[in-house]
Formats: C-alpha cells, structure tokens, sequence
C-alpha cells in the first residue's frame, strides 16, 4: 500500500515498512504487511507508524504512550532489535538496514503475543512479584514519616543506574536464556533484585537470594550480554548479575547449588592451569550421581565419536600460566576490596 | 456481583499511593485499581524536577510557612489557603514515608535526602532524584503495591459512571485485551485519571494518554470541574513533538533567537533575558511568532534555542538528556545547530471539583492528583508541587475513601446498560457514507485551542475557538473506527480519547471566554490586570442538558491577603 499523494520535497526518503501483523481473532498465523511512506530526517519509528495507523490503516495496533523515552510502552523489535520505537530514528536505521529502504518491525519476543506489536507483559509482573522487587523496609509500619534513613551518597550511587530501568522488556526480548526456558527470571528482574538488595533500608534480603539461587534463577545466566546491550537506557545489567552471583558465593555461602559450584569449579581450574578441566566439571558442579544419571548416555556417545574432554592428568597449563596466576590473583583482591568498601 | 468498596481509576502516583492508603487503613476492604496502561507507565514517570517539601535539609531556616506562602503568591492567590495548608504541612511527612519504603533519593553531605532551588520558591526545598524524580516514585508505589497485593485491572479503559439519579453505582469499562464491557459496581471510586493538556496535542508536553479521561467521565456525570481555563505553557517545547526541554538549558546560557538572529528576550525581560518567569518567556516566545518573526516550517512556527555557543565539552556534560532528546525528537544536535522549539501546553491546574478530602459533589465519588481540583494551584502550579499534590492528596482520597466506603450501597449495574455502552462505542466502526478520521479532528482541535485558547486569549478568539469546538464535537459523531476487532482495539480507545478531550475543551473555552481577567497561566489581552474585585473566585463548569453551564465558587482565603504577584 502506497500513500496516493506523496509529495516529495528535498530531504524526504520513501521508507517501506514491513509490519508484522496478527489478530488471534481472524488470523491462523502471523503475516507482514508493507506500508511505504515518505520520511524526513528527525522522525522516529513511532512517528512513522502513528502516520500509517492515522492515514494508512487504522487497524494497525501497538502501543505508546509517552512517546519521549520514558515510559517504555513502545518496546518492539525494529530489523531484529528490540528497541523503543519512539527514540529510534528512521533515517538511522535505514543506514544500516541490510534491505535498502526497508525497515521491518516485529514484536518483543520472549513474551506472549496479543495482538501485532502489541506483547502481553503480565508474566513479567509476575515475575517481579515472585522474586519480591520491591523494599520491604526495616521500618515499621507504624513509624513512617516521621524521621529519615540516613543514607549515603556512596549508597545511593550503588542502585541509582538500575533504577533507571522503564521495564520496556527490550532486555527480556533479547535473552538468550528466556528464548529456550520461559520460566527463566530474565534480565530485568534479575537487575531489580540487585536493586533492591544493595538497598540497606531492605529486610529481604536473604529470602530474595534463596530464590534467585534457585532452578530458572540466576546462575542460568550463560554472560551472552545481549541484555546489556539492547538496555535503551545503557544500564549494566551483567553487573547486577554478577553483583547476586559473588552476593551468593562470597558473602552468604550459599555453596550448595549447582550454579556457585559450577562457578567455583571454574575459578579454581583457572587459577591452576589457566584453562578448564572439561571432563570432570559436571561432577564438580552437580555432582557423581546425577551425572551419571544424566549424562552417563552422552559420555558414551561422545567416547563412540572420540569427542571426550581430556581426562584431568592430561590437562597441560597454559603458556605463561606463572604471570597469568599473578593477574588473577590482583583481580581477586581487587573483587574482595570491592565487597568491603560496600559493605562499609 | 458483590460490589468493590473502591475502585481507584488510574495507576499513577495519586492513584497508587491512594490503593497503598486504603489498605492500610482497612485492609478488609475490596480494592481495585484500574489503568489503560501498565500502572509504571504512567505520566508520573515524565516528572523530572522533584517534588517540594519544607525538611529544612538544604536551607535549615526553611518552614513549612514559608512553603505556604510560596504556593499561594505562586498561584495568583486563587489557591484555597486551607488547602495549601493541608499540602504543605503534609509534605515532609509524606516525603519520609516516601523514602522509608524505598525510594532513592539523591542525598546531601550529611546523608539527608538532597534538596535544591526551583522557580517561586523562597529557600531550597525540592526533594529529588536526579532528574528522574517522577519515575522513581512511581516506580516504588508500584513495587509497594505489588507487594501489598494490589488487585490491578491493567489495561482496562474506563468508560463512564452508572449513574441513578445523583448516585452512582460504580464503573463502567472496556478490557482492552478482550474488548469486552465489564462493570465495577462500587461503593467508592477515586479518579486519579492525570490531566487534560494533550487536547493541545502536538502543542503539549504531555503522553498522549493524557486526555483527561476521569474528568470527562465525571463531568458527563454531571459533576462539576472546577478552573479549567488555567492551563500552564512552558516557554521550550519542541517544535514537532511538544515535548519539553527544561529550564536547564536557558540556565546553563542557551539564547532565545528569531529568524532574524535576535535575542528578542531583550525587549521583554532586559535584566533577566532567557531567565525571566515561565509564563512571561512563554509570552515572549508567542508574540514573536505571532508578529512574524518565527521560523516557517510544516510542523508549524517556531524559534530557536541556540546551544552552540556553549560548546560541546558542556552540553555534553550538563545537558546530556537535552541533546539525546533533541537529536532522537528532531533530528537536531545542539552542538552544530540551535534546537527548534516554542511553548507548549505542560499542566492542567483545573479538575474535577472537589473539598480538601477530595470528596467530590456525588456520594462515593472522589479524585486526587492533576484530574481534581481542591484547589492548591489556582491560576498557576510551582514546579515540585505536581509530585507532591498527587502524592499527599492520593493519600487523603485512599484514606477517605476506605473511612466512608460503608456509608454507601450502590445500586446494580445492569446488563442492559452495558449492552447500550458496548453498542454506543463500536458505532463508529459501521459508519457509512460520510465519515471523519480520527487524526485530522484531533489535528483541528489542537490547533483551534492553541490559536484560541492558547497563551494569549481574547474574546473574539475564544469565540472561534469555541465554535470550533462545537463543530468538532458535531463532527466527531461521524469518527470512523476502522480497526472492527475486539481484542486490543487501540483504533477505538484513540476515538474515546478524542471524545473526552472535545468534551474538556469546550469547558476548557467556556471557562477562559467568562473570565474578563489575566491571572496566572490565564491572559487576556482585552482584559491585561487581574480583577479581583469582580474574578477573584474558581470557575465551575457543570453538563446540564448537554451543554456546559457556568457558575462560580469562593476562594477560601486565610492568613494571607490579596498582593500583586511579582517576583
């Protein structure tokens, strides 16, 4: 569908847009429609489908809002990534579209389609809930109002980047993780619990840890960083989760699940040999008997297919292991020194 | 169905803070919050500045007195003095309690929660968190509620009042997700619904949402709104999207420039220049364009903040937000090039009519935050006191609310009036021959109340403008809804939205064409002083028959007598 009165002044470019379309009512399964428009420089995506919805189709639904980056209606997916619509600029994206003049726009993934662009976000909600984001405050009820927490800038610095979070859910679209279990915590609530668990006015701590550690918690986390980067407000979640991850290990000892095993493991065959022991990490991590339960077939098939991991004794150290020990042993003081000074 | 004892309609800071209230108060009681959007979108979010407060942190000879004071000079003495009072001497409390359940606070050297200056205020007193105040509050109320357990109806837009008689007998609205008609009976409903600014649309700061949706709900009610010719302009919005870039860049040394180059302030505000009062740099900026000395473009006439001068090194490192939303909203980076902009409609200080417990004139109905009126602002709001009205007066309405929600039985809802509800709103979708869009009258109606019943108003404008609306209003009968589906309609909420915001606009124009004065945010170049002998009272619009019908309200006054406003 073209525009019938498209009047071209200099500085206007002719954008096809691919929308994806789908209404549970009619439609058996999604398809695109193509919408092609006149775009000047300064318009954002939003805009652009504001003008398809108004002058095009009607029929056309997403959702926004605010329309100024604040708050995080607009979620979608523009050429593949999850993004707001109302701070991305057409004309940026068409450099870099790999379909010249053609921007395709898709909905979030990871959460349960509604209706075209728009994502039902309640199994966010319940997540947060699950995983008790919010304060619950060492004060009583009853004493409220009447005298202030004497808080530190230092401390408010630690949880002033994560509570810049607009739960747009481009980090929850993005996830490696929540794409294969959707039962997964996800990003954006894994950097609301570190929020809230850096906070010295929070009593829930180690309730909100014991969750966290569990199965779908955060040592599912495999450090793909996609969260991080698609954050439309450039927050380091990776750092929150790490920050719950030495929480568990370093300072609540939670050393019996799998993940902070797993995690050990790693810290210690990279101390001595500078490279992993593959062969004996599931043992070490979740240990005999439920390896051999459930990776006794695979083991088989791999030694079939000459595919095993070297047994331990044949595990060299890796060249310039003696100045890479050296590092490693500086950064861990460097990690121990952190946790003290937020301690204090 | 057993009727709710509240039903909270909007989920922002008021109506949150009204839900945590009320359950505290009784925990008993069945409380509903209903919102169009997920409640941590709301436009409580957009709020950057911070919220008032006299803690005496910052300025330790600060008081609540002096806080008083500033918001009644502030407002052109229409404010009701007891109920600035309320404001006020609620106001440190309630930023404790805020900060005791987890909002973040910047803080100062000695670990209090950081306070700094803003317009009309005498010593320091903003609380704030960054400039991202309003998103962090709202965020905190609606992690607090999820943990209270807050019965959220997200997404449910709210359609109108069941009314018999003067009683109502709850809520009427859509499920977005399915489309279907429900009913809330209730004893008690609280709006909290926002403000009406977004009638000026691309001429406003606001989120497009903020079509003044429980104002019209309860002035179809029959329920009176009270000032709603005050509306407040910022002097810099941008010039496509209306949306706001703070004083901060005047502050930092940003130039006001014509077309001719010329750093026109200097005929208005010679001392003060960019830094003159809000709504007399607004002034300026409109006379400028009006006298054709603004730049011609087909988003409209605008003017140019020019930054360049100050280098990139400092817009970079003062004014980051400013140039990210000036290079995302117009394509312009205000390192090589001025950023487009002229005034824009920011807040509305009318709303629904209410006491200092934000009862309103029908049994059970209350609303708090920029969709009532009690009123604190009068004819023009401070900044920092929007984050604290909602937060204080949320506060009350959960409170009252939950204390009188016995007193109330509501009457059913019955099938047949949803039926008619249902069938009323989805006309639009069968129109035949002659049809209107949705986007060309709501273009119109921004356009006649920004030429109209803009900045500058006079009779003979508000006439047209008020014409104008009627025919809007005539026409919007025929508005063609074209997405026919049930599930997630956005099509159709965007056509009710229009129609609550043509409903306001024409109380809007009634309001600023009776009022032979200049007060405030509301000018009149027929009519340049204020009046008090003759103006120095609220406005009232009720619906009778349909049409709107003026009338009139004293101004509770107190310690304070009537002054020249000058600053």
């Amino acid at each position: 569908m073209t525009v019938p009165t498209v009047q071209h002044t200099e500085g206007k470019k002719d954008v096809t847009f691919r929308v994806f379309r789908f209404n549970p009512q009619v439609d058996s399964k999604p398809y695109f429609d193509d919408y092609t428009i006149p775009v000047e420089k300064g318009i954002t995506v939003l805009r652009s489908l504001n003008y398809i919805k108004e002058h095009i189709d009607g029929s056309v639904s997403f959702r926004a809002f605010c329309q100024a980056g604040i708050c995080g209606s607009c979620g979608m997916r523009v050429n593949g990534l999850s993004q707001l619509a109302c701070t991305t600029q057409v004309w940026d994206v068409l450099a870099k579209s790999r379909e010249p003049g053609i921007i395709k726009v898709e909905p979030l993934r990871n959460l349960p389609l509604i209706k075209d662009l728009i994502v039902d976000m309640d199994p966010l909600v319940d997540k947060m809930k699950h995983y008790s984001n919010w304060v619950d405050s060492t004060m009583p009820e009853a004493e409220m109002g009447k005298k202030e927490f004497l808080i530190s800038e230092a401390e408010f610095l630690r949880y002033d980047k994560a509570t810049d979070c607009i739960l747009c859910a481009s980090c929850v679209s993005e996830c490696s993780i929540l794409r294969a279990n959707k039962d997964y915590v996800s990003p954006a609530v894994l950097l609301k619990s570190y929020r809230m668990s850096v906070d010295s006015r929070d009593s829930l701590h180690e309730q909100r840890l014991a969750e966290l550690v569990k199965d779908h918690g955060v040592w599912d986390c495999t450090h793909c960083y996609r969260c991080q980067e698609s954050c439309v407000k450039s927050i380091p979640i990776m750092d929150a989760i790490h920050g719950i991850r030495e929480d568990a290990i370093e300072s609540r000892g939670m050393k019996d699940t799998s993940g902070s095993k797993h995690a050990e493991a790693f810290m210690i065959d990279i101390e001595k040999k500078g490279k992993l022991v593959e062969a004996t990490l599931p043992i070490r991590t979740n240990g005999v008997i439920w390896t051999l339960q459930n990776l006794l077939p695979m083991a088989v098939k791999m030694i079939m297919k000459r595919r095993t991991p070297p047994p331990p004794p044949l595990v060299k150290s890796a060249k310039g292991i003696k100045i890479f020990r050296e590092m490693f042993r500086e950064m861990t003081e460097h990690v121990k020194q952190d946790h003290k000074s937020h301690k204090n | 169905m057993k009727p709710f004892d509240i039903v909270i309609v909007g989920g922002g800071g008021a109506g949150l803070y009204a839900a945590m209230e009320a359950m505290k108060t009784n925990p008993a009681l069945n409380i509903a919050v209903l919102s169009k959007v997920y409640p941590n979108r709301s436009h409580t979010s957009a709020a950057q500045g911070g919220a008032n407060a006299a803690l005496a942190n910052k300025a330790k000879d600060d008081t609540v007195e002096m806080h008083i004071f500033d918001t009644i000079k502030g407002s052109d003495y229409l404010a009701d003095q007891d109920a600035v009072d309320v404001l006020c001497s609620e106001a440190p409390k309630i930023i404790r309690e805020l900060e005791n359940i987890g909002t973040p606070w910047s803080r100062l050297e000695d670990n209090t929660i950081a306070q700094r200056p803003f317009g009309g205020a005498g010593r320091p007193r903003c609380c704030y968190c960054s400039d991202k105040t309003g998103h962090t509050i709202l965020q905190t109320l609606y992690e607090q509620c999820l943990k209270k357990g807050v019965q959220f109806f997200n997404e449910y837009f709210a359609l109108n009042l069941s009314v018999s008689g003067s009683r109502s007998n709850g809520l009427i609205a859509m499920n977005m997700k399915s489309g279907k008609v429900e009913a809330f009976p209730a004893k008690t409903v609280i709006f909290a619904t926002g403000g009406y600014a977004k009638m000026y649309w691309n001429r406003s700061s606001n989120a497009a949402g903020n079509t003044g949706d429980g104002q019209a709900i309860a002035y179809r009610a029959g329920i009176p709104m009270k000032d709603m010719e005050f509306v407040q302009f910022h002097p810099t919005g941008l010039r496509k999207s209306g949306l706001l870039v703070t004083e901060g860049a005047r502050g930092e040394g940003g130039y006001l420039l014509n077309k001719d180059g010329e750093r026109f302030m200097a005929r208005y505000a010679p001392e003060k220049m960019e830094l003159g009062p809000r709504d007399l740099v607004s002034r300026s900026l409109e006379t400028e364009i009006l006298e054709g000395r603004g730049f011609d473009s087909p988003a409209g006439k605008y003017l140019h903040l020019d930054l360049t001068h100050l280098g990139a090194d400092l817009i970079k490192s003062r004014l980051p937000q400013i140039r990210e939303m000036s290079m995302n909203f117009e394509g312009v980076d205000p390192i090589e090039e001025p950023i487009p902009v002229r005034p824009t409609a920011h807040y509305s200080m009318g709303g629904i009519d209410t006491d200092n417990q934000t009862r309103t004139v029908m049994d059970g109905i209350y609303a708090a935050g920029e969709c009532g009126c009690v009123s604190v602002h009068g004819a023009n709001r401070l900044g920092g006191n929007s984050l604290l009205d909602i937060l204080v007066f949320g506060r009350i309405a959960g409170r009252t609310a939950a204390e009188e929600a016995g007193k109330f039985t509501p009457g059913t809802i019955s099938e047949a009036e949803i039926a008619g509800q249902w069938d009323e709103i989805r006309s639009g979708m069968h129109a035949s021959g002659h049809y209107e869009r949705y986007g060309e009258l709501r273009e119109e109606l921004g356009q006649t109340l920004a030429l109209n019943v803009g900045i500058f108003r006079e009779a003979s404008l508000l006439k047209k403008g008020i014409a104008d609306i009627a025919e809007l209003k005539e026409r919007a009968k025929k508005l063609r809804i074209f997405d026919t589906s049930d599930v997630f309609n956005t099509n159709l909420m965007q056509v009710l939205e229009l129609k609550n915001m043509l409903d306001l606009a024409e109380t809007v124009a009634a309001g600023a064409h009776a009022r032979q004065e200049s007060r405030g945010s509301h000018t009149r170049i027929d009519f340049p002083v204020r009046d008090d002998a003759n103006w120095h009272k609220h406005t009232l619009a009720t619906q009778v028959k349909g049409k709107v019908t003026l009338g009139e309200k004293p101004v509770t006054m107190g310690r304070y007598e009537l002054q020249e406003r000058t600053y």
